[in-house]
């Protein structure tokens, strides 16, 4: 293998809403403009190409086919800079991270930026299977009688809407019914949730606190701050909700141990090490390794959301580490009990344990809000500054969980 | 210089004003005219609407970012603007006006959250060979800081004016073919009026545009001003002089053609027909020397 490392040079992201909220206006292709002009203002990248921009948004309209790249023309970077769009749902972010640094490690890019953007508040509205047959038949008829054949085809029925949902679609479970089922066979209690969400509202409000967004978030239409946060949460508070997933008494899952829909976006600029130290730019960690897998939901065997588990034991071989090897560990809170049954998992199958008190210490997606593709490029930026501030050689490990089945894990160093 | 300063805490409603600035035509018909009026509005620590700002970027084509358009801050003024000319003592009637070119000055980029105070006034009445011209100026502050400078160039035709017509300069088209087509459909005018508060009958429909002697609805200048903007996306400089000429009206529902090149620190660019006759010729210059 060749010498070149691909590190993260820094990161930014707006702040982070609930759906329906203060970026209810804005387009997916507009938070995604946002977060790539902040951090074109933070390294002096105006009028800049760059090798190539990588993002992504799982809720999407057709019109934003070439999404990434018609936010590239939209930003001060230089049109030049070559833009795909990937789709992992929620490891949309994590994965365009690992394409562009495979890029650079491959000597096919110097430098580039990777990110994603959901907007939960512009989502597609899609029409009737048989209204949108009877609009396309509409379209291509020629003659009068075509078209009023066309149009005889709709029944009233057909022109109700069809509103997003997080539907799995071959178990037709939402995505909260599923982990309802993964939290009941892990036997993950509802003090255990609360607490892990409690952990990451009380870490996200020191983090910014202490002033850790000041490089990585850039305010957006008067939002300047996470504002799904809640500072002064408790468990009295969170014990108090209602649940929202899973059935009957043991039903555990509630909006306060559920992430939010939320809108978003998040982009980080990574480039060769050596590049990055020609244009003086900070080296936070490197982009040390990856692994993705797939677990097999559909007929029950699996859990939905926990393939990172078996992407975990991948990784660590590979890369001769065990899982105590890690200064910091950011596993994505989907839900609190994905985390709490991840790490169960581990643990009964023989991988061993987390130290609780390195897990998501500047708090994570419980707290601030998860924009599905957004969240993997926040994770980078946020475990990259981690890293950077703990100093050379300290190690971080990544797991996010998604739609699908799927997981991506990946290994951050400095 | 003796200007009646009158200060406003909200902007007056405009639909009332252009009313009032178009039934001006039976009254102000005519005539010699040899003064405007010394006065001027302020609206002080105006907050911007959010809403409002995204509707607009959404119609013009504007990504919906923290730093506004300077057409935006164009719009904000123009509630003043109708006040002023509604005024009785106001020599001319908004249905006889015809907006020739307009020039702004962005002196740095202005944030959506930022509390402006706008002024406007009208100043610099000159005979002109089909009648007389004035202009229409905006000033925009953040607090002590001048952030933005407008200045409306309009046409009173049939009115008299004692004095030499004065020429105007005139901006020059690029020479190339045109790079971006757009498409106007026949609500532009009304999905423009409704974000902008420019009502005037000559946009909404065809009947209303028939009455003031169009065929058919006519887009706003100002949209088409802004959607020039627009088309350089995110090359637009942090601070900047941008002058227009409107050479002729575009007629909805419509397809135009945009034509730009770079020009020194700037660009220059037009808004052209099928034959490639400029609707709009325009040029940009970057830095923030004042207007």
């Amino acid at each position: 293998m060749s010498s070149r490392n691909a590190v993260v040079v820094g990161g930014n992201r707006t702040p982070f809403v609930k759906a329906g909220g203060k970026y209810a206006a804005a387009s997916a292709q507009d938070l995604m403009t946002a977060a790539l002009d902040g951090l074109v203002a933070r390294f002096g990248l105006s009028g800049q190409r760059v090798d190539e921009v990588v993002g992504g948004a799982v809720l999407k309209h057709t019109r934003d086919f070439n999404l990434t790249r018609e936010s590239v023309l939209g930003s001060a970077l230089s049109p030049l800079s070559p833009a795909c769009d990937l789709q992992q749902a929620c490891c949309t972010g994590l994965e365009a991270v690992v394409y562009v640094s495979n890029k650079i490690r491959l000597g096919q890019a110097q430098v580039g930026i990777a990110g994603g953007v959901d907007s939960a508040s512009d989502a597609p509205i899609v029409v009737t299977e048989p209204l949108r047959k009877a609009l396309l038949a509409l379209s291509r008829a020629r003659s009068l009688p075509e078209k009023l054949a066309a149009l005889a085809k709709i029944r009233p029925g057909d022109l109700t809407p069809v509103p997003p949902a997080v539907i799995e679609p071959r178990t037709g479970l939402s995505m909260g019914e599923s982990q309802a089922l993964t939290t009941k066979k892990w036997g993950i209690s509802r003090a255990e949730q609360d607490a892990l969400s409690l952990a990451s509202h009380q870490s996200l409000a020191k983090a910014w606190d202490d002033g850790f967004f000041d490089d990585l978030v850039t305010p957006y239409l008067r939002v300047a701050k996470d504002a799904i946060l809640r500072p002064d949460t408790t468990m009295e508070a969170l014990g108090r909700l209602r649940p929202v997933f899973g059935k009957g008494e043991g039903a555990s899952m509630t909006a306060g141990n559920s992430t939010a829909l939320t809108d978003g976006a998040a982009v980080v600029l990574l480039a060769e090490e050596e590049e990055a130290k020609r244009r003086g730019w900070p080296v936070l960690a490197k982009v040390v390794d990856a692994q993705v897998a797939a677990a097999d939901y559909v007929n029950g065997s699996d859990d939905l959301l926990l393939a990172p588990a078996a992407a975990l034991p991948v990784l660590l071989e590979r890369n001769n580490l065990s899982l105590g090897d890690f200064d910091f560990y950011e596993f994505h809170e989907a839900f609190a009990s994905t985390v709490l049954a991840t790490l169960k998992s581990l643990e009964q199958a023989g991988v061993g344990t987390v130290d609780r008190a390195r897990l998501n210490v500047a708090g994570s997606s419980l707290a601030t809000g998860h924009p599905f593709a957004a969240t993997g490029a926040r994770i980078v930026a946020t475990l990259a500054k981690l890293l950077a501030e703990k100093g050379p050689g300290s190690r971080g490990l990544i797991s996010i969980c998604a739609a699908g089945g799927q997981g991506l894990v990946a290994i951050l160093e400095a | 210089m003796g200007r009646d300063v009158r200060s406003l805490s909200a902007p007056p409603d405009t639909s009332k004003l252009l009313l009032k600035g178009l039934t001006g035509s039976i009254r102000k018909r005519g005539g010699t005219v040899s003064a405007l009026p010394e006065r001027s509005y302020l609206l002080l620590d105006q907050r911007q609407d959010l809403a409002r700002l995204a509707a607009y970027d959404a119609v013009c084509g504007f990504t919906l970012r923290d730093e506004v358009a300077p057409t935006w801050l164009h719009v904000l003024t123009f509630p003043l603007q109708a006040a002023l000319m509604a005024e009785d003592d106001f020599p001319f009637s908004l249905a006889g006006l015809v907006h020739v070119s307009n020039q702004m000055t962005l002196h740095r980029p202005v944030s959506v959250g930022e509390v402006l105070r706008l002024r406007v006034w009208a100043e610099n009445l000159q005979p002109h060979a089909k009648g007389a011209a004035f202009d229409m100026r905006g000033e925009i502050h953040v607090g002590d800081e001048l952030v933005w400078e407008g200045s409306s160039n309009y046409l009173a035709s049939g009115v008299k004016m004692a004095g030499e017509p004065v020429k105007a300069e005139r901006l020059v088209a690029p020479g190339v073919e045109p790079s971006q087509l757009w498409r106007l459909p026949a609500n532009q005018g009304r999905r423009y009026a409704a974000v902008s508060g420019d009502a005037n009958p000559i946009h909404l429909s065809p009947v209303t545009a028939r009455l003031f002697g169009f065929p058919r609805p006519i887009i706003h200048g100002m949209w088409t001003h802004a959607r020039a903007l627009a088309a350089f996306g995110g090359r637009l400089p942090s601070a900047y002089r941008v002058s227009v000429q409107f050479a002729k009206p575009i007629l909805l529902p419509g397809k135009v053609g945009f034509v730009s090149e770079p020009r020194g620190d700037g660009w220059g660019f037009a808004v052209v027909n099928r034959e490639g006759k400029p609707h709009l010729v325009g040029e940009l210059v970057a830095g923030a020397e004042s207007a």
